[in-house]
């Protein structure tokens, strides 16, 4: 979804998060100015809790020790050394002027929707300036700060950047003041609210188009003769032709009128079918991230070829899903549904069959998956069956851990031909099956679909 | 904030700490409970500065999947940012300081050199600016100082009697001064 924000003109402007691809990664990082204002997102008035501090303890111990010392050996010095500690600790004592129980805190984000790696900012502030404020920031899981993690002051500006997918709490901002003296503190720890991170896109600059496609106006050259733009051949004039597409020099030549003929231009449905039942491999780079990221890439690369894109995310908890449709907020709710998944196992879950709703007729069908539920399997057998024209993306990218043991070089090997098997069979029922190891462009391994129009056959 | 300005307090808390240690020990002492205090003393001030130099290094929040070496790290991480080091530096510090005979004005430089050691551990702990926290405390220190001084100025004057009571009322006519004026001068 987009964010609404200002300008600097003071205009309401729609501040999309941009792709920024995983190459961009080892890009330099954004300053925190680069990163725009912020948008409010919590204004809190939150009670303090006021304390000795850490240096107050430390004075109290210099001066009971030095006390104690002086009376146990007799020693008047040892009393003068307790004298600068009790000064302080009594100037603090009896002016606590100033200590609030009540401070004013806002909390504001520079975006709420952010992609892996991409960088955004927290600002913090606090709606008082009789304190030394320090903020510190504890970031939660996934969540990587880029900058300092304690910062001094009334506001302040943390930068950080997700590293995986999904709903990720933003951690905990701590503010602590202190009095003149720095000997009371008062100390608020504020939960921050969870941002949404969506899968950075694979790249996809081409499109897989089916042979037949749908009677519906679009951007892909159809086989048929239609109002396109693209030259076809030339035939006769019948009545009805328009004026326009007479071709002149072929009608000198045969001495009869000579039209022009085009391709049509048609648009297709795509569901994306992404295999959530399994995740294997290291954290980042496992294979449902890679089958997240080449669906948010491959749902970037229809839409922008006017294509109707729907998705569905096969889980153990029941299939989520969303109906084909047009345009960039598609893509938007495309990915919310895919941070949604979950290889969370739900005992009794069991289907076979995915939702017609979201399954138009002809539509062509591009699953990510490691292919490791046979369930799933079987499920793509069942489509290919009913006549969809699938074509799987293989994104497993981890095997057995290799051990020396026998037994376990004996299961790997059995391993691999199971897998093997698998997608031979789905290449036998006509089922094209790609691998993809998540760094190179998707274009890459999808090049043989992608040079023609991908054969329909029933 | 400029690593220099984060580094220089911390560095000057060593040093400071480091100083304290070595002018309470001189001139060193072979027996008693001397050279234990000095050991102690080094271990805490030493303990000290690496909790300030480790400060901004995360904690994770759970290190069971870790390797054993990663787990010894953190635990020992963990123990340098819970143990109170300055604390035990201090009581260390002043009581190897009474190891020796009585010295007046050398325990009093001692207490400005502790005082400045909490202070700059403060200020490296908490990222202050230095000459905002000195300007505002800076009164406060003066009489401190002076107060240093009267107590090794009672420690110089002749007792009137000999013995332990009259050394002992002139502890606890210091101590009584000492608090007369942390009482009365911040008001």
């Amino acid at each position: 979804m987009p964010t609404l924000m200002r300008n600097e003109r003071g205009r309401l402007s729609i501040r999309l998060a941009h792709h920024r691809a995983k190459s961009a990664k080892s890009a330099n990082p954004a300053s925190s100015a680069d990163l725009g204002a912020s948008i409010e997102i919590k204004s809190e008035d939150v009670a303090v809790t006021w304390r000795p501090s850490r240096h107050a303890r430390r004075l109290l111990t210099l001066a009971a020790a030095a006390l104690l010392l002086a009376v146990i050996t007799r020693r008047p010095e040892l009393a003068g050394v307790a004298g600068p500690p009790l000064l302080l600790l009594g100037a603090a004592r009896v002016s606590p002027r100033g200590r609030q129980d009540r401070l004013g805190i806002r909390v504001g984000l520079t975006a709420t929707r952010v992609y892996e790696g991409e960088p955004a900012a927290l600002d913090v502030t606090v709606a008082s300036d009789s304190h030394d404020a320090r903020w510190s920031l504890e970031p939660g899981k996934c969540v990587e700060p880029t900058s300092a993690p304690s910062v001094n002051g009334q506001a302040a500006r943390f930068t950080f950047t997700v590293d995986r997918w999904g709903k990720r709490k933003l951690g905990t901002v701590t503010l602590r003041l202190h009095d003149r003296w720095r000997l009371t503190e008062g100390q608020v720890a504020l939960a921050l609210p969870a941002i949404d991170c969506y899968p950075s896109p694979a790249v996809q600059r081409t499109q897989v188009v089916l042979s037949k496609l749908p009677n519906r106006l679009g951007e892909h050259r159809a086989r048929v003769p239609g109002e396109g733009v693209e030259f076809t051949g030339v035939r006769e004039f019948v009545p009805g032709d328009r004026q326009r597409a007479i071709n002149w020099p072929a009608t000198t030549r045969r001495g009869r009128l000579q039209v022009n003929t085009f391709a049509a231009e048609r648009s297709q449905d795509v569901v994306l079918l992404v295999d959530a039942t399994s995740d294997v491999g290291e954290p980042g780079e496992s294979a449902l991230d890679l089958g997240l990221r080449g669906a948010a890439g491959a749902a970037r690369a229809y839409l922008a070829g006017r294509d109707r894109v729907g998705v569905i995310t096969y889980q153990w908890g029941g299939a989520r899903w969303l109906a084909p449709s047009l345009g960039r907020r598609q893509e938007y709710k495309i990915i919310d549904v895919l941070i949604e998944a979950d290889t969370g196992y739900t005992r009794g879950a069991i289907f076979s069959r995915l939702p017609r709703a979201a399954l138009p007729p002809g539509a062509l069908v591009v699953v990510f998956s490691p292919l490791l539920d046979n369930r799933f399997v079987e499920t793509l057998r069942d489509m290919r069956e009913r006549g969809f024209s699938l074509i799987v993306v293989d994104v497993m990218n981890a095997e057995p851990p290799a051990r020396r043991a026998f037994a376990d070089s004996a299961a790997r090997r059995i391993w691999r031909l199971e897998q093997q098997a698998i997608r031979f069979s789905l290449r036998e029922l006509g089922v094209p099956v790609v691998t993809w190891d998540g760094r190179t462009p998707l274009d890459i391994p999808l090049a043989p679909y992608t040079r023609r129009p991908l054969v329909t056959r029933r | 904030m400029s690593p220099l300005a984060v580094a220089g307090p911390r560095l000057a808390a060593l040093l400071l700490g480091a100083a304290s240690v070595a002018w309470a020990a001189a001139p060193l002492k072979n027996g008693g409970l001397a050279p234990a205090l000095l050991t102690v003393s080094i271990v805490v001030v030493a303990a000290g500065a690496l909790r300030l130099a480790l400060v901004d290094i995360p904690q994770p929040d759970d290190y069971f999947f870790q390797p054993g070496y990663v787990r010894a790290w953190l635990v020992v991480a963990g123990l340098l940012r819970t143990w109170a080091w300055e604390e035990t530096a201090v009581v260390a510090i002043l009581w190897l300081e009474v190891q020796h005979p009585a010295r007046p004005w050398h325990t009093a430089a001692l207490g400005a050199g502790v005082a400045a050691y909490l202070l700059v551990t403060h200020i490296a702990e908490s990222g202050a600016d230095p000459a905002q926290v000195l300007r505002r405390q800076a009164k406060i220190l003066a009489v401190g100082a002076c107060l240093l001084a009267l107590g090794a100025g009672f420690a110089m004057l002749p007792a009137a009697t000999p013995g332990a009571g009259a050394a002992l009322l002139r502890v606890l006519a210091a101590a009584a001064v000492v608090l007369a004026v942390a009482l009365v001068l911040p008001a």
